[in-house]
Parts: C-alpha cells; structure tokens; sequence
C-alpha cells in the first residue's frame, strides 16, 4: 500500500461459485423460499472475499436475519398496497374504461417510486455491510430524494427519446457516490454529464444506422437497407454494452476518496463475450432437463400426439404411479430454475465481476491509511423492499 | 539424585508473520502470531500491539474465496481481524467454522407474528369484504368488459392447436332448444338477469360462470348429461352464481390476493408453481361456500320451474361415474365440495311424488346436443 498504485487481485475459483450457488439454491427451493436471504448472505461474503483492492479482500458482514426481518417489515407495508389498492384500480378501470389495461398501468405507475427507493435503501444496506481494511463504508439516509430525482432525470430521458440518458446516469450516480463514505470520509464523483456521451458513440451511430436503413426501406432499396439494418442490430447490442461498460469506467475514473483516485479501464467487448457465452452456454446445459420434462409432460397429457411423434406412449412412463410421474416432474422443473442459477453465476456474474475487478487500480492509496472508523448503520429495513419490488440483480 | 528428563514433548511453537486490523484505522498493523500453550491462547503482538484471544473463541469468517489466507475474528467482537497470509493456524482452532449468535430474535419473531397477521387478514378478510361490496356497484358494461377479457384467455388456453382458440358452437336449432331451457327458468322469476350463453366446443364435462350473465357450457356437459333436465338443473346451478355476482366477486378477489401472495413468495426457482397451489386453495376456501349456495338457489328455482332437483343430482352422479372420487389431498385443490354430500342434498330436496314437467321433446333435445355439428 506503499506504492503511488496498486491494483486489484480476483481470486476464486468457477467451480467454488457453481456449488456454493446449487447448494444454497437447493436449500431454498426445499424452505420455500426462505433460505434464500441466506443464499444472497453467503453468495455475497464469497464474491466480496474474491475482490482484494491493494491484496486486501472486501468483507460482506451483512447478516440473513436482519434480510429476513427487513422483507417482513416491507411485507406488512406492500401487502396494504398490493391488496387493497389493486383490488379498488381494477374495479375503477373496469367501471370507467371497460378495460384493466388502466388498472395494470396505474398499479405499476405507483410501485415506481417505491422501486427507486427500494433501490437506494439497498444500495445503503450493502455498503453499511461491506468492510475493507477493517472500516465500515457507508451511504448518507436519502431515499426519497433519490427516487424524486430518478423520476425526474427518467422523465427527461424518456421525452428526449434517450438523447439526456447520460444526465440521467450522472445525476443519479453522482447523488449516490456523493453520499458514500468509507470510514469518515467522504467520497466525492467529479467530472461533468457530458463525459458520458463518448461511451454512447457507439449506441448514437447504431440507431443512426437504423433511421437510414429505414429509409432505404421507404426508398425501396431493399438490398442496402437489410445490410444496414442488420449492422444496425448488432451494433445496438454493442453500444448498449459499451455505454455500461466505459460508461462506468468513465465514472469510476473521476471519483475520489481522501487523496486517492481510482482507475477502472474494462473492455466492453469483452463483457459482451462473457455475456454470450456464459448465456449461450447456460442455455444449452438447461435445454437437456428442459426437453425431459417436455416430453415427459407431453406422454402425460397426450400420449397421441408422443405417438405420432414416436416418442412411444408405454414404456417407463405408463409404468408408474401418477406421484411419480409429479415427483419427477416437479424434480426437472426446479432442476432448470437451479442450474439456470448456478451456471449464470458461475459463467456470466463471477467472470464480469473479475474483469471489472481486475482492471481497478488505486492511485496514491496511502491516504486511504489514516482514515478512520464510522459508526454503525442499523439500516433497519435492511433491503426489504428491494427484496419484495424485486429490484436488481441477484446479488 | 537422578537427572530429570523430561518425557512429554512440547509441540513445535507455533510463530507466524500476519496483518492486524483494529477496527479503528485503516492501517494494517504488522504483528507476530504466537500461541501460549498454558493459557490456550493466541497471541498477536507488534509495535503497540500485544492481543490474546482464547483460541476456542477464534472463528474463520466463512465462505471465503481465496483459499491462500485465513481471516479470523474473536467471537463476541466484530470490528478486529488478524490476516494470516496462509492456513497454518486452522488444525489449532477447535471452534473455527462455529457461527457468532443471531441478535435481536425477539424483534423478528414479533415481526414475523405481525407479517404474517396482516397478510392473513388482508388476504381472507378485507379483500373479500371489499370484493363484495364492490362487486354490488360495478356497471353493467364494466362487468361485460371483465367476462370478455376471460373469455378470450380460457378459449385461448382450452385450445390444444393453439391457432385460434376453442369455437363456440352456434348450430340453428341447439341454439334454440338452449333459449327454451333459459326461457322456462327465467319465466319463473321476479326479477331475471339478462344472460348471454355460449356452447364452448372442447369436451371437458363442466360448465361455468363469467361476469355480467355470461354462461359457459362445454359441449362435453351436453354430450354426458342423460337428459335435457339434468342441463336445466346445471342451468339452474349456474344461474344461482349469476344472481350472487360470484364471477365478479371472484375476479376483483383475485385481482388483490394474487399480487400479495407474489409477494410473500418471491421469486425464488419455481415460486410461480407454488404460488399457483396457494391460490388455488385460498379460492376453494371461498369457492365451497358459493358453491353449496348455488346448489340450493338451483333446487329452489327447478321446482318452481316444475322440475325435479333430483335431476342435478343426477347429473352429479353422472360426473362421478366419470372420474375417481377425488383423494382427501385433492380436495383441498378444488374449488367444488364433496359430490356425495352434493347429491343427497338434491335428492332430499325433492318433494315426494313430484311429477317432471318435460322441458325439451326428443327431436329438441337431439338438436341440442348436436349443437356442435
């Protein structure tokens, strides 16, 4: 930590991270649900110990039950909501529009505040429980005022047709890195809002590429438009990664904590890979219990149609009880939903986890040494309603 | 005098380089681990650092990824770490992998009676309640609008081609024969609801209720039943969920336990599945109910329509005859009560000697059940 920089190390191994995820899967498909605030505790203890700043590993100390207790508290809240407020909009949308398309739009419309919220609350839970070198970082309480101001920035973005996303992003990154602190120090995000739009080039030329393309169309030049089209297509797909990707580089790059700034230099193309493949190959391992239980089901309800299918109708399946024919039914139909866990983590969150890691650098770190301890945030809800809303990713 | 050997071998003393983190700074303090045998404790000790943790209160923290250091905190505290830069010191720490005890269980089991009081009260309480108030004051045409939207998603789901949706069957005559089974139990009452009723073509044996009047026969009803007045006791029973607003009732019911059930289960793999099973016994816990009342509004329509109730218990026989009784397991699963209880009960509400008034001749009846043809 003497040097004026020091890197990032990412240790851990794919099959560590494939079992850990089965195993605490398996245990919460068998609790009904209810391990699965263990299942998050220990994933994130594993991910967090395998990112090592400086050859320090980051420590997750958060705790199942406080998750637990959280999601209650948002339960006894949401259910309120969710019961009383859907039932009374659909009776008002059938009332007065002969329709639930205005119940359904209005019941959404209200969760999305909640939802930014639930976000921030999170975001506050998880870095309250992240330690590094021993010190607690920690997010200043302002959920309501984050979710006021993503509604905001969200508004001007969609009725700009995405041309202000990136004084979304920034704003919006730059409320949250600005109340960040590790230990008693605060952490500061410089830069402007239009530094992002060089991360964006490649997403502005694509669907640039697209308008002439469907011009080309009007002007019945079908041979150019489908080439061009076609270029556009997989140029969206790219310019959305590197927006993410260099985007929060670039934002990386210009936060700043006590006297040391940090670096980040990752490759969109390659999180693009990892996506592809990992998805592609999880695919294809899910695809084997996924047809079992196809054909399965298929002899099981129309045995004619196995026939014409030659897929035979007797056999094993004639052959057993209808309990066994549910039992393993009900076996290959969470077999996919675990595997389909596991395997993302092992080949898509880890692998992008690692790169973004390994490409962090600390410059002049030795002023992070004498910073000092925060006190303790109870955050009480823990990420209770983010856990209800469903928001973000899985860890 | 004899010299003194001593026999016990003391163990090779354990001393490694390790990292120190107090809690308080972020500066990791260089120390030396030694082990007092005597006091059976660990001792970490460097520039203005002398620590001694006992070694049974020393625990790894778990599920770590790097298997090429140990980070190892004293039970009862959890601010301080000792790094260990490898695992020498695992074989010497009996309670390493033990966890810290669970704060605050007090407040979580107070929690948890709370959550679950408020969803059970939601769920089988106020949303019913409001269910049923509010199903007395939606308009006409916003209970049409409910039924169609219904309507299109069970045609869409009955249909094994999935092109178009199961068709209704609409043939001159069947039609009319079914006109004259309404007519003869409408005429009856003071005050009928105006029904619309379909033929759906799919040979499932049963028929059901939508809002705003809308009856649904499968042709597999028709094609079972043995006589035109066991499709009038079937009306009948219909017609009983018709003027309870049951479909409406239902509909806004579901509208609100379904999101709070999503959101007690989560997402987690296969939550869809058993979502599905608890609302499917939440609604035959409403369903019985409706159901027996039904039975009993169609046993008092069918006599004053001059017809035998026994008739919907023969027809109940007849659904018997053609499936096993359902398991003790499966009841709980479905939405109808106990068919034997169900027949007897119709039995015993026809009157001694009651003479049938036919409802359809032969040649109408034929007609009706060709009305898919």
């Amino acid at each position: 930590m003497s040097e004026n920089v020091v890197g990032t190390q990412f240790v851990g191994k794919k099959s560590r991270v494939f079992w850990l995820a089965l195993k605490t899967g398996m245990l919460t498909v068998l609790t009904l649900g209810f391990y699965r605030f263990w299942m998050k505790t220990r994933l994130r203890r594993w991910y967090w110990s395998a990112i090592r700043p400086g050859g320090y590993p980051l420590e997750y100390v958060g705790d199942p039950f406080e998750k637990l207790l959280g999601f209650l508290i948002a339960v006894v809240v949401l259910a309120f909501y969710i019961g009383i407020v859907n039932l009374l909009l659909m009776f008002l949308s059938y009332s007065f529009f002969q329709d639930n398309f205005v119940a359904y739009t209005a019941s959404f419309v209200g969760v999305v505040p909640l939802w930014f919220y639930a976000q921030f609350r999170s975001r506050r839970y998880v870095l309250a429980r992240t330690r590094w070198m021993g010190l607690r970082f920690g997010l200043e309480p302002g959920a309501w005022g984050y979710a006021g101001r993503a509604l905001l920035y969200w508004g001007l973005t969609l009725v700009s047709l995405g041309i202000l996303a990136p004084l979304m992003v920034f704003r919006l990154e730059k409320y949250i890195t600005d109340r960040t602190y590790f230990g008693t120090e605060r952490m500061h995000q410089g830069g402007r809002w239009t530094m992002l739009y060089r991360p964006m080039r490649p997403l502005i030329i694509s669907v640039l590429m697209l308008i002439v393309a469907a011009v080309l169309f009007v002007a019945e030049q079908i041979g150019p438009g489908t080439g061009l089209s076609v270029l556009g297509m997989g140029g969206l797909l790219y310019g959305y990664f590197a927006f993410k990707v260099n985007g929060l580089a670039v934002l990386t790059r210009h936060k700043h904590l006590a006297g040391c700034s940090l670096e980040m230099r990752p490759s969109a193309g390659a999180v693009l890979g990892i996506y592809a493949l990992g998805y592609v190959l999880a695919t294809f391992v899910i695809a084997i219990p996924g047809t079992a239980l196809f054909i399965l089901l298929l002899v099981v309800q129309s045995p004619d149609t196995a026939a014409e299918l030659s897929l035979g109708t007797g056999g094993w399946v004639a052959d057993q009880s209808r309990w066994v024919l549910v039992a393993v039914s009900a076996m290959l139909y969470f077999s996919i939903f675990l595997l389909w866990s596991a395997l993302t983590h092992t080949f898509v969150t880890m692998p992008t986890i690692k790169h973004y890691a390994r490409t962090l650098t600390l410059i002049e770190p030795a002023s992070l040494l004498s910073i000092t301890q925060r006190p303790r945030d109870a955050a009480e809800q823990a990420e209770g309603f983010a856990e209800a809303l469903d928001v973000g990713a899985s860890i | 005098m004899s010299t003194l050997f001593r026999t016990d071998i003391a163990p090779e003393p354990y001393e490694e380089a390790a990292e120190y983190l107090d809690g308080h700074s972020a500066t990791p303090h260089p120390v030396t681990l030694r082990i007092d045998e005597l006091s059976a404790k660990l001792e970490i000790i460097g520039e203005d650092i002398r620590v001694r943790w006992l070694l049974t209160d020393i625990r790894e923290i778990p599920d770590q990824a790097g298997n090429d250091m140990m980070v190892l905190r004293e039970r009862g505290n959890t601010l301080r770490r000792v790094i260990l830069r490898n695992r020498s010191l695992a074989p010497r720490l009996p309670y390493r992998t033990r966890s810290a005890p669970v704060t605050n269980r007090l407040r979580l089991t107070g929690w948890a009676f709370g959550a679950v009081a408020s969803v059970a009260l939601i769920i089988f309480v106020l949303v019913p309640t409001m269910a049923n108030q509010l199903a007395n004051f939606i308009p006409p045409e916003g209970e049409r609008a409910l039924a169609e939207a219904t309507l299109d998603q069970i045609r869409s789901a009955l249909d094994e081609t999935g092109l178009q949706g199961v068709r209704t069957c609409t043939s001159v005559d069947g039609t009319a024969a079914l006109k004259k089974i309404e007519t003869r139990l409408t005429s009856v009452m003071p005050d009928a609801p105006e029904l619309t009723v379909f033929v759906l073509d799919h040979g499932m044996v049963n028929a059901f209720t939508l809002p705003g009047g809308y009856l649904v026969f499968f042709r597999g009803l028709l094609d079972n039943a043995g006589s035109a007045e066991q499709v009038a006791a079937v009306f009948a029973h219909e017609m009983g969920h018709v003027i309870s607003r049951d479909p409406t009732r239902h509909a806004l019911r579901s509208a609100g336990s379904i999101g709070v059930l999503g959101l007690l289960f989560g997402d987690f793999a296969g939550g869809a599945m058993v979502l599905f099973l608890t609302e499917r016994l939440i609604d035959a816990q409403y369903s019985q109910e409706t159901e027996s009342h039904a039975d009993t509004f169609a046993q008092d329509l069918l006599i004053r329509a001059g017809i035998a109730p026994s008739a919907l218990a023969d027809m109940f026989a007849r659904f018997r005859a053609l499936g096993p009784e359902p398991t003790e397991m499966e009841k709980h699963f479905l939405s109808h009560p106990d068919l034997g209880d169900r027949i007897a009960s119709a039995r015993a509400a026809t009157p001694a000697e009651f003479l049938t008034e036919p409802v359809l001749t032969d040649r109408e009846w034929q007609a009706l059940q060709g009305i898919c043809d």
